[in-house]
């Protein structure tokens, strides 16, 4: 038995560096900035800690954390997903025209229901499939393959509906999209949360998870090691529009009407959540949990500002602060301190 | 004239890109317990033959054989599965992921029951494995949880060595592995190949650095412009006949 050579082992990391890397560790910090930011709009307008607020927020935040979840995914995998906010506006659409056919053809209020979101979930799909085989066999940059269909899928949405929102779903549309338990909790936003929960569990915990980080970090040595590299990445981008329909499905749900201009600029705030969430745009890193508090974050910044009485044009100046600065952390860190577990 | 057939072999194996010959009628074996040296200027077409016998590029004529049988790769999972690993100059990690994540790649090992079903990777477990695999080729890892990113550039290299020895079962292929190393750890990569052939596996060692190719070697190929123009035992070469066969200048 050979004794291992001195150099060849792999150090441990002593406690001043642990206690260096819980500082680093960016969803720590996040919350920390979280909690402070809703110290301080609460002490300016106390309206700002109470249960309409949090209802209020929870709705803005449902269909940005839903994108922004399918772009760490991307991201993760050293991608960028740019169609996902025509994507919610395309299967918004889609979903409510099925469902006034539906329901002009006095089918049951579930089943309308059901169907217009099969048929929205089928429009996230295929916009993914395109995207992913666009990346994969056409050899297309994820930017340019997303922001084709970016394109596409926006003017699908007007070409479908004149230009105008379409309405005509059942009462039952605006009950469930609207009805809040516990005063804040509507169903679709309980959904959210599963759905969630379910990608954390699995961005963190699954085979499909380590291989879309280690596609992310070293694509070629992917591929070496027997992954399906193109497969894998077609699942990834299928996964993000997937998640961009849900969100379409939420914005309909809460305004009972699909609006082709609905989305418009989502793409900009899932990114920034992914990225403010620590989610490094050099791939093979980022946690869900960083990317649901940068969501989380970037929404209630938008809501209190409005509370505390800044005129509405200086949020997008707000948010593009936020990116700056997380997307500075993360060079000052390095490419790869985010971790992946 | 050989009564036994070699473990791994090609023969009169071509590959055109266009009009660019890059293998032309190339003979190349290894046997269990040898290591082979792979050599030749840039060009030569060590690449290619590397991608060929890694399963990576499929020869436009000639033959493979394993152990005696033709073989058609038709991916690197082919050539994978049939117990050839491969590492690839400079890039056979991914450096975000952990040391045991790095050696599972590609075999994760999933728990068990429903939630291996669901993909479920079996962590806990991999780390430990990937440890006992690591220290078994000569590799101590005291913490298998550390993304590699962590680690220096020799560490990083023995997990990728340590890896790709581990899973091999048959023919390991090593690409330029002292490529960027000191001449300590090269010492300790060289000291990895020699267990690996004391292990029993068909080692194929390619290598610019002349002296660690004297150093570990049994056999010499030379590869000159897609041919091969010397086939011979290590001891025969000195580093001058060595480089005279690689560059073909008397």
């Amino acid at each position: 038995m050979a004794s291992a050579p001195q150099s060849s082992r792999v150090e441990a990391g002593g406690s001043a560096e642990r206690l260096r890397d819980l500082l680093m560790r960016q969803d720590l910090v996040l919350l920390v900035i979280f909690i402070a930011m809703i110290g301080v709009f609460s002490a300016i307008n106390p309206r700002f800690f109470s249960l309409p607020a949090a209802a209020n927020i929870l709705q803005d935040f449902s269909p940005v954390v839903l994108m922004a979840i399918g772009q760490t995914f991307v991201i993760a995998s050293k991608g960028i997903d740019l169609s996902v906010g025509s994507v919610l506006g395309l299967s918004g659409v889609v979903m409510a025209l099925v469902i006034r056919a539906c329901n002009e053809a006095g089918y049951d209020p579930s089943l309308t229901i059901g169907l217009g979101l099969l048929a929205a979930m089928a429009v996230g799909l295929a916009v993914g499939l395109v995207n992913g085989l666009m990346i994969t066999y056409f050899r297309l940059v994820p930017f340019i393959a997303t922001l084709a269909t970016f394109g596409a899928a926006a003017g699908l949405s007007l070409v479908a509906t004149g230009g105008v929102q379409i309405a005509g779903g059942p009462q039952a549309v605006i009950m469930l999209g609207n009805k809040a338990y516990g005063g804040a909790f509507t169903v679709p936003v309980i959904a959210v949360f599963v759905v969630i929960a379910v990608s954390w569990v699995f961005l963190a915990k699954s085979r499909f998870g380590r291989w879309t980080y280690a596609i992310g970090s070293n694509a070629f040595a992917a591929r070496g090691s027997g992954i399906d590299v193109q497969r894998h990445l077609i699942k990834v981008y299928m996964l993000s529009g997937l998640l961009a329909s849900l969100a379409g499905a939420f914005v309909y749900f809460r305004l009972g009407s699909g609006s082709p201009l609905s989305g418009r600029g989502g793409e900009l705030s899932a990114i920034a959540a992914a990225v403010i969430g620590g989610v490094s745009l050099h791939g093979g890193s980022g946690k869900l949990g960083g990317t649901v508090l940068g969501a989380l974050i970037t929404t209630a910044v938008l809501s209190g500002l409005i509370m505390v009485g800044v005129e509405p044009n200086w949020q997008q100046i707000v948010v593009a602060a936020l990116i700056a600065f997380a997307v500075g952390i993360q060079s000052v860190r390095g490419p790869s301190a985010g971790g992946t577990s | 004239m050989t009564a036994r057939a070699p473990l791994y072999a090609v023969r009169d194996v071509a590959k055109r890109y266009g009009h660019l010959v890059a293998l032309d009628g190339v003979d190349f074996s290894v046997d269990a317990g040898e290591v082979v040296g792979l050599v030749g200027d840039n060009g030569a077409g060590k690449s290619t033959l590397v991608r060929v016998l890694s399963g990576a590029n499929i020869p436009d004529s000639g033959e493979i054989s394993l152990e005696g049988t033709a073989r058609h790769w038709r991916s690197p999972q082919d050539a994978l599965a049939a117990g050839i690993e491969t590492l690839y100059q400079d890039s056979g990690i991914a450096p975000d992921l952990t040391v045991a994540a790095n050696v599972f790649l590609g075999r994760e090992k999933l728990k068990p029951g429903l939630l291996g079903k669901l993909g479920f990777l079996a962590e806990k477990e991999m780390r430990e494995d990937a440890r006992r695999e690591l220290e078994r080729v000569g590799i101590a890892v005291p913490s298998a949880g550390r993304p590699v990113s962590k680690l220096s550039g020799g560490q990083r290299q023995a997990v990728a060595i340590g890896r790709a020895v581990a899973w091999a079962n048959k023919v390991i292929i090593l690409d330029e592995p002292t490529n960027h190393l000191g001449a300590k750890q090269s010492a300790e990569v060289l000291e990895i190949i020699r267990q690996a052939r004391s292990k029993g596996l068909g080692v194929v060692f390619i290598s610019h650095t002349l002296p660690h190719v004297l150093e570990v070697t049994d056999r010499i190929v030379v590869l000159r412009l897609g041919k091969v123009v010397a086939n011979a035992p290590t001891s025969t070469f000195t580093p001058d006949s060595l480089l005279k066969a690689i560059t073909g200048l008397a």
